[in-house]
C-alpha cells in the first residue's frame, strides 16, 4: 500500500497553558479533497501552521508521502511539495503582481540564487508568472504594484502564490475570507477546477462551499478532531450541529 | 522616462569627468570622499534598502580592510596588487563571521551589530603594537600596479570614479537578479518567503557577506585616499553616518546613497568651523529626512514629479 499524502499523529501545540491543537490524528490519502471545519479558535490555523512548518509543534509527528517531516524547516517542506495560503493575506505589497509570482516560482528553483543576471533575462519565469496570474483571473495586472490592487485581487494572488510552488499537497486557509459573494464563487470554482492529483486540505467556514467541494470533512473542536466523514455524514451529525452551528 | 535617466546619467558622468578642471583640488578631494563614502553607504543599503536589515557595523569591514592594506603596504612593503585584494579578503572574512547576526531580527540585529562594531573599534584602539593605537598606520602610498602608478589626487579621483561606476553597474545587476528580488521579498514578508521555499536565513547571510565585501572595497579606496587609517575609521559614528547617507539620499536606490554622502560630507565640511555642532546638525538633518522625505531625496523628487504631472493633467481641459 502506498503511503498517504499526509499523516499527522498525536500532534499538539501548546501556547502558554492553552492547547490550541490537542492530539490531532489526521490521514489524508493522495488526491483527496479534505475540508476542515470548526468554530473560531478551534485550532484549524494552528494545525496548518504546524503541518507546514510555520510553527514548531509541541509534540507529535507529521509525515508527507510516508516521509517524516516533523523536524524539517518550512522551506524544505515546501520543496517536498507542501504549498499553502494564509488566512490573513500574506503577499508582497511593495512588489508587482508578476514579481510576487516570480518569487513563488523561484522559491523551489535553484535559480533563486542567481546574482549575476537580471531577472528580466529569464523569459521562462516571466511567462510562467503571467500564466500563473491568468490562471487565477489576474491577467493584465502583471505590472501593477500589489499595494494598488483590491483586497479581492490580493486574495486571488494569495492563491496564485501557493499554486506556483508546484505543490503536491495544498493547504488553503479560508481562501474566501472577506470576499463578496461573487468573488467567493469565482475562487471556489477555481479551487474546484484544480487538477485532481493535487491533494487538497482546506479550512472553510462557509458550509455550502465546504460541503460542495469536500470528498471528506474533518471537524475540529477545541484542538481535537471530533468527527471525520463524508459531507452527508457531517451534515447529519448532531454533535457537529451543536458545536458548529451553535444553537441553530 | 528611461530616456531622461540615460541623459541624466550621461550629464552626471560628464560633469564628474570634468570636475577636476572646473572645481579645483579642494572640491575634487571632497568629491573623492563623497564617492568612497557613498560606496560604503551603498553597501549598507544592500541590507537596509533591499533586505530590511539595519546594520551598524559596516565601519568594521571598511576599517579592517583599510588597516590590512595599510599594514601590508607600509610595514611589509607588499605591493598594491596583493595588498588591495588582501584588504577585501580580510573585510569579507570578518563579514562571514559577523554575518551570523542574521540569526536575529529587528532591534536585536541592530544591537548585535553595534556590539560587533565596538569590538573592532576596541581592537583597533587597544592593540597598539599591531594597529598603531590612536595614531594608526600612516604614510600609506598611492596605489601602484606594476609600472602604472597613481601620482596625484586628481588621478586618484579618476580611479575612484571608475571603481564606483563599475561597482554601481555590478550592484544594479545584483539587485535586479532573482537573488535581489528575493531580498526584497524577505523585506516585505519573510514568513511568506519561507513558505514559498526560500531559506531566508541563508539568503540574508549571503547578502550580508556581499555587503561586507563592498564595504571592504570602499575601505581600500579610503585608505589610499586618506594616506593613513586610525580607529576613527572603525568607529560607531562612521557606521551611523553610512546608514544616514543611505536614508537621506533614498534607500533602495543606487544614486541615493551617493547623494546622501554628498549632503552629509558637505554639511560636515561646512559646519566643521563650529565642530561641536556637527553631530547636532546631523541629528537635525536626520529628523528632517524622516519627517519630510521618509524615502529620501530620490523618493521626494519622485513624489514631486508625480504631483507636477497630476497638476498638469488636472490643468488640461
Ligand atoms: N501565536 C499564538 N499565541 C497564543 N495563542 C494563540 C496563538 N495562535 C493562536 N492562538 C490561540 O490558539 C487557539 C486556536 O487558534 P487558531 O487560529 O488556530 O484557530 P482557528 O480554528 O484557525 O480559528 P478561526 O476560525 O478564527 O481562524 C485560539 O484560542 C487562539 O487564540
Ligand atoms: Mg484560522
Amino acid at each position: 500500500m502506498s503511503a498517504a499524502a499526509l499523516e499527522v499523529s498525536a500532534l499538539a501545540k501548546v501556547f502558554g497553558g492553552l492547547a490550541a491543537v490537542n492530539g490531532v490524528e489526521l490521514t489524508v490519502p493522495a488526491g483527496e479533497r479534505r475540508v476542515l471545519i470548526g468554530p473560531n479558535g478551534a485550532g484549524k490555523t494552528t494545525l496548518f501552521h504546524c503541518i507546514t512548518g510555520t510553527l514548531a509543534p509541541s509534540s507529535g509527528t507529521i509525515a508527507l508521502f510516508g516521509r517524516d517531516v516533523t523536524r524539517l524547516p518550512e522551506h524544505r517542506r515546501t520543496a517536498l511539495g507542501m504549498g499553502r495560503t494564509f488566512q490573513i493575506t500574506n503577499v508582497f505589497p511593495e512588489l508587482t503582481m508578476a514579481e510576487n509570482l516570480a518569487l513563488a516560482i523561484l522559491g523551489t528553483d535553484r535559480r533563486k540564487w542567481v546574482m549575476h543576471r537580471s531577472l528580466a533575462a529569464f523569459a521562462a519565469v516571466r511567462r510562467q508568472a503571467l500564466e500563473g496570474l491568468e490562471r487565477v483571473g489576474l491577467a493584465g495586472r502583471a505590472d501593477e504594484p500589489v499595494k494598488r490592487v483590491s483586497y479581492g485581487e490580493r486574495r486571488q494572488l494569495e492563491l496564485a502564490l501557493a499554486l506556483n510552488t508546484s505543490p503536491k499537497v495544498l493547504f488553503l486557509d479560508e481562501p474566501c475570507a472577506g470576499l463578496s459573494p461573487a468573488e467567493r464563487q469565482r475562487i471556489s470554482r477555481m479551487i474546484a477546477g484544480l487538477p485532481r492529483d493535487i491533494t487538497l486540505l482546506m479550512i472553510e467556514h462557509d458550509m455550502d462551499v465546504a460541503l460542495g467541494l469536500a470528498d471528506r470533512v474533518t471537524v475540529l473542536h477545541q484542538g481535537r478532531v471530533i468527527l471525520e466523514g463524508t459531507p452527508d455524514e457531517v451534515r447529519a451529525n448532531s454533535e457537529v450541529r451543536d458545536v458548529y452551528f451553535g444553537h441553530a | 522616462m528611461d530616456h531622461a535617466r540615460i541623459v541624466f546619467g550621461l550629464v552626471a558622468l560628464a560633469a564628474a569627468l570634468a570636475l577636476p578642471y572646473y572645481a579645483g583640488p579642494f572640491w575634487t578631494g571632497l568629491a573623492t570622499q563623497m564617492l568612497i563614502f557613498g560606496l560604503l553607504a551603498l553597501s549598507v543599503d544592500l541590507l537596509l534598502g533591499h533586505a530590511g536589515l539595519f546594520s551598524l557595523t559596516h565601519a568594521s569591514f571598511f576599517a579592517v580592510s583599510a588597516y590590512t592594506v595599510a599594514i601590508l603596504q607600509v610595514r611589509y612593503g607588499v605591493s598594491t596588487a596583493l595588498a588591495a585584494p588582501a584588504g577585501i579578503c580580510a573585510g569579507t572574512l570578518l563579514a562571514l563571521v559577523f554575518g551570523l547576526a542574521v540569526r536575529t531580527r529587528g532591534v536585536y540585529f541592530i544591537l548585535i551589530t553595534i556590539a560587533f562594531g565596538f569590538v573592532v573599534w576596541g581592537v583597533a584602539h587597544r592593540w597598539s603594537s599591531f594597529t598603531g593605537g590612536d595614531n594608526g598606520v600612516t604614510n600609506v602610498p598611492f596605489p601602484a600596479l606594476g609600472g602604472l602608478a597613481v601620482t596625484s589626487h586628481t588621478q586618484y579621483y579618476y580611479l575612484v570614479l571608475a571603481a564606483v561606476v563599475a561597482c554601481g553597474l555590478g550592484y544594479r545587476v545584483l539587485i535586479r537578479s532573482p537573488f535581489g528580488l528575493g531580498l526584497r521579498g524577505i523585506k516585505a514578508s519573510e514568513s511568506r518567503m519561507r513558505s514559498l521555499g526560500f531559506r531566508t536565513g541563508l539568503h540574508l547571510y549571503a547578502a550580508f557577506v556581499l555587503s561586507g565585501a563592498l564595504a571592504s572595497f570602499a575601505g581600500v579606496l579610503y585608505v589610499y585616499y586618506n594616506k593613513f587609517v586610525n580607529p576613527v575609521a572603525a568607529s560607531f559614528p562612521i557606521s551611523v553616518e553610512a546608514a544616514l547617507m543611505a536614508i537621506i539620499g533614498g534607500t533602495g536606490t543606487i544614486i541615493g546613497p551617493f547623494i546622501g554622502s554628498g549632503i552629509v560630507l558637505g554639511l560636515r565640511n561646512w559646519v566643521s568651523s563650529f565642530f561641536e555642532l556637527h553631530l547636532a546638525v546631523m541629528g537635525a538633518v536626520f529628523i528632517a529626512a524622516v519627517l519630510w522625505a521618509p524615502d529620501g531625496l530620490v523618493g521626494l523628487a519622485g513624489r514631486l514629479r508625480a504631483r507636477m504631472e497630476r497638476a498638469k493633467e488636472a490643468g488640461r481641459p
